[in-house]
């Protein structure tokens, strides 16, 4: 499975060893967002980071936790009731002068959010990838809501989120390289180069996958 | 006797000298500040209603303004997760519009959102049990902790519509923005009570609505 290194800047102590043992450069940035387009998700960086501060996530999600219609109907209605709460809630402190109320339903606010977004993750709708979401989003996009509905940025998300069954169905192949020794995944397809000491050809094992 | 709170699982044990029941009224837990009236004895079989339905009908229509903007601002996250930058600000952009877009309650006021919340904390534990017989951990988990924190916002907003705006003065009110629990206090507790994540979670609510 294909996966790309992420850095949490909360645990980074700012070692650089991810600067010492990355192969493609791809820890080498100004804002600490590990390049994307670089990394080829070895994981050398992740051993080697002493605080910590690096995991690797997978680029392909497996499928969501199946639900029941019984529990989806229920967490539905649910969160409708949840929702119209916060949307009170937003405009009793509107309409209100009182400092402490204002306050009181501004966390009220905030709160019911993040209970309804709780509600409906566990709705079926944990994953931003998932074709549960891409349907949404789908009829969102040929029923815009209302004139104003910011479609383009819509599309510009539909652009980014993967197809089902796009390009997740290639296989992964792993190879060792054999004049560094480095192990690396490729994607099907992809001309296998090591990252690290540019051999080619028949230098480059394929792993059988486990 | 001992007592613990519903909404932390903090556990009261004054033995002999300070039983629970000597406590005055105003007394609150001293880890999450909930009411003594959020205490039950420790040994009590579950309250009743538990095995009832949950006052809710499911439904499986198109969703409403405000499920598509809690929808969006948790996609958001999801992406913010997966360190997605892009797509977590399509989502958030998303949400707000939305969020603006959800029709205004027309007759809310703060008395129906307290009761529309005392509702929530009752319906948990229906909610709860569906969950557990259709073997969905996922939807049982969310149970514990939306009940926790509905708990709270609901004790907090009776308490309010009691006492007035003597209650918050001088303090600040903090939402927990991993949980949403909700703590008044100078300063966020050192550990959200529900969820543990750490005081720099929380969020300051300031006397304008957040968007």
């Amino acid at each position: 499975m294909k996966k790309l290194a992420v850095r949490n800047l909360r645990l980074c102590t700012k070692d650089c060893l991810c600067l010492y043992v990355c192969p493609t450069g791809a820890t080498d940035t100004e804002n600490s967002v590990i390049d994307p387009a670089k990394c080829v998700g070895c994981g050398v960086c992740a051993e080697a980071c002493p605080s910590g501060a690096i995991s690797l996530i997978p680029l392909e999600m497996p499928p969501q936790q199946p639900k029941t219609e019984e529990i989806k109907g229920l967490l539905r209605a649910f969160a409708r009731r949840r929702t119209e709460e916060e949307a009170a809630a937003r405009r009793i402190g509107r309409a209100s002068e009182k400092e402490g109320l204002r306050k009181l339903m501004a966390a009220a606010a905030m709160s019911t959010r993040l209970v309804t977004e709780d509600v409906l993750r566990e709705a079926g709708f944990m994953l931003p990838q998932c074709p549960e979401v891409r349907e949404i989003l789908e009829k969102l996009a040929d029923e815009p809501p209302a004139p104003d509905f910011p479609e383009e940025t819509l599309w510009r998300l539909l652009g980014k989120l993967p197809m089902p069954g796009g390009s997740g169905e290639k296989k992964e192949i792993s190879y060792r390289c054999g004049v560094c020794g480095l192990v690396f995944p490729l994607t099907e397809g992809e001309t296998p180069e090591c990252p690290v000491c540019g051999a080619k050809g028949d230098k480059l094992l394929p792993l059988e996958n486990a | 006797m001992k007592y613990i709170c519903q909404v932390c699982g903090y556990v009261y044990d004054g033995g002999e000298e300070a039983p629970f029941d000597s406590l005055p009224e105003s007394w609150k837990c001293p880890l999450c500040g909930a009411p003594k009236g959020e205490f039950k004895p420790q040994e009590a079989a579950p309250p009743a209603g538990t095995e009832g339905k949950a006052q809710l009908e499911g439904e499986l229509g198109p969703f409403t303004a405000g499920q598509l903007a809690a929808l969006c601002s948790s996609l958001g996250r999801g992406c913010e997760k997966q360190y997605k930058a892009e797509e977590a600000g399509f989502f958030r952009e998303l949400a707000a519009w939305f969020t603006a877009a959800a029709p205004p309650a027309e007759e809310a006021s703060a008395e129906s959102l307290a009761e529309s919340l005392r509702r929530d904390v009752a319906d948990y534990p229906a909610l709860r049990a569906a969950a557990d017989a259709a073997g969905d951990r996922g939807a049982a988990r969310i149970c514990v902790w939306g009940e926790k924190v509905t708990r709270m916002l609901s004790s907090l907003l009776d308490r309010y519509l009691r006492e007035g705006e003597a209650m918050l003065e001088g303090q600040e009110i903090w939402a927990c923005s991993t949980c949403g629990f909700v703590w008044i206090g100078e300063a966020p507790p050192e550990l959200c009570p529900v969820c543990k994540v750490p005081a720099w979670k929380f969020e300051k609510a300031e006397g304008g609505v957040k968007a």
